[in-house]
């Protein structure tokens, strides 16, 4: 412990500090009489786009990159991430046998894209995986050995960091860009671009101080950036009056994965500047997520191993309502239906077979954290949900003759999915509400991530953008493990031109 | 006119013994009390203190040490997590005035009985 008397100076000299005149700042969009500092490169956000860019502008020979995050914390989504990353051609896919390319994970990605996704950013973020697979384990990332099959992939290339968790990719890469001599800052939220007459960006309003949910908090002071400004600022699934205006469905009622400061500032002032907005209302909700937790929480991972082999219920009639391992989008619209008489949330149930989901470490913390409960028999999952016991018994009945004869007559599920697993007693419940998870959409940004303006369809000179606030890359619907990649990519891609401009 | 200045200061010190008077529930913080308002507010009394404010006392291995826990919960310690390490300010989870929780809890149900 420090003594009183060095907490008493500190204060002190902390108040004197506090008394110096400010500096008169400028108006939005107009440049300032006076810039209270300067820096080459200026990154906003902390993400895997915002790391990303920090480690590469230092390796392109940036002498002076500074990151400003608004939060108290480093990492936005990506420190709660699951810490997959698909990757195409990498030496760990040759080891265990892989074989795989760009051209394949794009083709993929295309698919899910739905006809709208973006073929030449998609296959410029694929071609540089090896890239940053390699530039990670640079930082001191660690991958597991293993490497994951995810939905609507042709070939196993989901990559994991020993850790399961994006802070296994943040925490090297943080430490990794300060030692090579990014400056960071938390509690720094940027506010405007500063734009000369010709309309380049050369600088930014940040208000240093910031303490979020008191938009007031700290003072607004003007920066300014030599080269130019990467807004790495995230997606906007927590903003949700903006996300309600592009999907009204997607009310305060419906939760979210990400991390609060997820508000889409970064968007919102760069479509003020006049960048091109792409898909802003293909929101992604995910299915796997329990109401009885925050965020993404233990249950996604529960739910994600047993969908397969397990059934979901409607509390009222004790039936199925949907083919359980359809896409994100069918499934979260049709839990989002759920509802009891007075038309207020009734979360659907998941029902597993114990005997098979205990084979997966989630078990053990949904049931250790209250986020799922084991029952002996079918009479007590009815008594403890309210739940028709005939029909819920009839259902399960149903269910396990699919399984015997390999077909859903129901919702045409694919049962080779399941391997056959039948649904007995004990049974493993957690309850199943969707939260906004990713924003497909954003501004648009070519392959050298310059953000391009909506009048011209050219670049917006010194301003560059990368990861999630980018828009209309992966179309309607967003593989799993594909963002973490891309955001790190077009990160990359940012630091190369800001330093190349 | 004067009067009403008279008032409104007598309101206000009022308001800020009373609010004194609601916070001063830690007995381990009297002593910073006692020192003053400016000894935490060390950025102005209308700002929040600085993230430094309450290293000049605590110190992040010191209270990581205190909250350590082993084996497979090992990365649940607040002040040493898997997300933030040893880098999420006080202020994050913590408030003198106003009721926190800690940031873990956005998305664990994860029980911290010593929280205060
Ligand atoms: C729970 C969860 C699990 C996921 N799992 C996976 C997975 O396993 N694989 C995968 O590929 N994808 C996954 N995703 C998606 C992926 O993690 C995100 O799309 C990605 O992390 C976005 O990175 P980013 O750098 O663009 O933004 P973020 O990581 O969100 O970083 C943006 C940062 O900018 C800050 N910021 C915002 N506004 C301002 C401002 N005005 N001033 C300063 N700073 C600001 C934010 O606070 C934040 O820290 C997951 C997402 C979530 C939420």
């Amino acid at each position: 412990m420090h003594n009183r008397r060095s907490f008493m100076k500190l204060g002190a000299g902390m108040a004197a500090g506090a008394m110096m005149p400010m500096v008169a700042s400028a108006k939005c969009g107009d440049e300032p009489t006076q810039w209270d500092s300067e820096h080459e490169v200026i990154i906003i956000g902390s993400g895997f786009a915002g790391l990303a860019a920090a480690v590469e502008a230092m390796r392109k020979g940036a002498k002076d990159v500074v990151v400003f995050e608004k939060m108290g914390v480093y990492g936005g989504n990506s420190t709660l991430n699951a810490g997959q990353a698909c990757f195409a051609g990498t030496e760990l896919q040759k080891k265990l046998g892989i074989k795989d390319s760009a051209e394949l994970m794009v083709k993929d990605q295309l698919k899910s894209g739905r006809g709208i996704a973006s073929e030449t950013l998609l296959r410029h973020s694929a071609e540089l995986g090896p890239y940053i697979y390699q530039m990670t384990k640079d930082c001191g990332c660690v991958y597991r050995d293993h490497i994951i099959t995810t939905g609507g992939t042709s070939a196993t290339r989901s990559h994991q960091v020993v850790e399961r968790s994006g802070s296994g990719f943040i925490r090297p890469m943080l430490d990794t860009a300060r030692k090579m001599g990014v400056k960071t800052h938390i509690r720094h939220k940027f506010e405007h671009l500063i734009r000369d007459a010709k309309g380049r960006v050369i600088g930014i309003k940040v208000r240093k101080g910031y303490h979020f949910g008191h938009e007031d908090s700290g003072e607004v002071i003007s920066v300014k950036a030599n080269r130019g400004v990467i807004i790495a600022t995230g997606g906007f699934g927590y903003n949700i009056n903006f996300r309600m205006a592009q999907d009204p469905t997607l009310t305060s009622e419906v939760g979210c994965t990400n991390a609060k400061g997820a508000t889409g500032d970064g968007l919102i002032e760069m479509l003020a500047a006049g960048a091109t907005p792409v898909h802003l209302a293909h929101i992604q909700s995910g299915p796997w997520a329990s109401p009885d937790e925050g965020g993404f929480g233990y249950g996604a991972g529960f739910s994600l191993y047993n969908f397969p082999h397990s059934i979901a219920i409607d509390r009222n009639t004790g039936q199925r309502f949907m083919n359980e391992i359809a896409d994100r989008k069918t499934r979260a619209d049709l839990e989002l239906q759920r509802r009891d008489q007075d038309g207020n949330p009734n979360p659907a149930l998941l029902i597993a077979p114990k005997h098979e989901a205990k084979k997966d470490p989630s078990m053990h913390n949904v049931l250790k954290y209250n986020v799922a409960w084991e029952f002996d028999s079918v009479e007590a999952i009815a008594k403890h949900f309210n739940v028709p016991l005939a029909p819920l018994k009839q259902q399960i009945a149903d269910w396990n003759g699919f399984v015997e004869n390999g077909e859903d007559t129901q919702f045409g599920k694919r049962m080779d999915a399941g391997r056959g697993i039948k649904l007995t007693a004990p049974f493993i419940v957690q309850r199943l509400w969707p939260k906004v998870h990713y924003c497909q959409g954003g501004i648009q940004i070519n392959t050298k991530a310059e953000v391009l303006a909506a009048k011209t369809g050219k670049p917006i000179p010194g301003l560059y953008a990368a990861g999630e606030v980018t828009g209309g890359i992966h179309g309607v619907s967003r593989l799993g493990g594909c963002s973490t990649p891309e955001c790190m990519a077009f990160g990359v891609t940012a630091a190369r031109s800001i330093m190349e401009a | 006119m004067k009067s009403t200045v008279t008032l409104f200061a007598a309101t206000l010190a009022l308001t800020l013994s009373f609010g004194a008077a609601a916070q001063n529930k830690r007995d381990y913080h009297m002593d910073v009390y006692d020192a003053g308002c400016k000894t935490c507010h060390d950025q102005g009394m209308k700002r929040f203190p600085s993230d430094e404010a309450c290293l000049q006392c605590h110190s992040m291995d010191e209270v990581a040490k205190q909250t350590e826990r082993h084996g497979e919960v090992a990365r649940q310690n607040p002040h040493d997590s898997m997300h933030y390490g040893k880098e999420a300010p006080c202020q994050e989870c913590h408030g003198e005035h106003t009721a926190k929780k800690a940031l873990c809890q956005e998305c664990h149900n994860f029980d911290y009985p010593k929280f205060k």
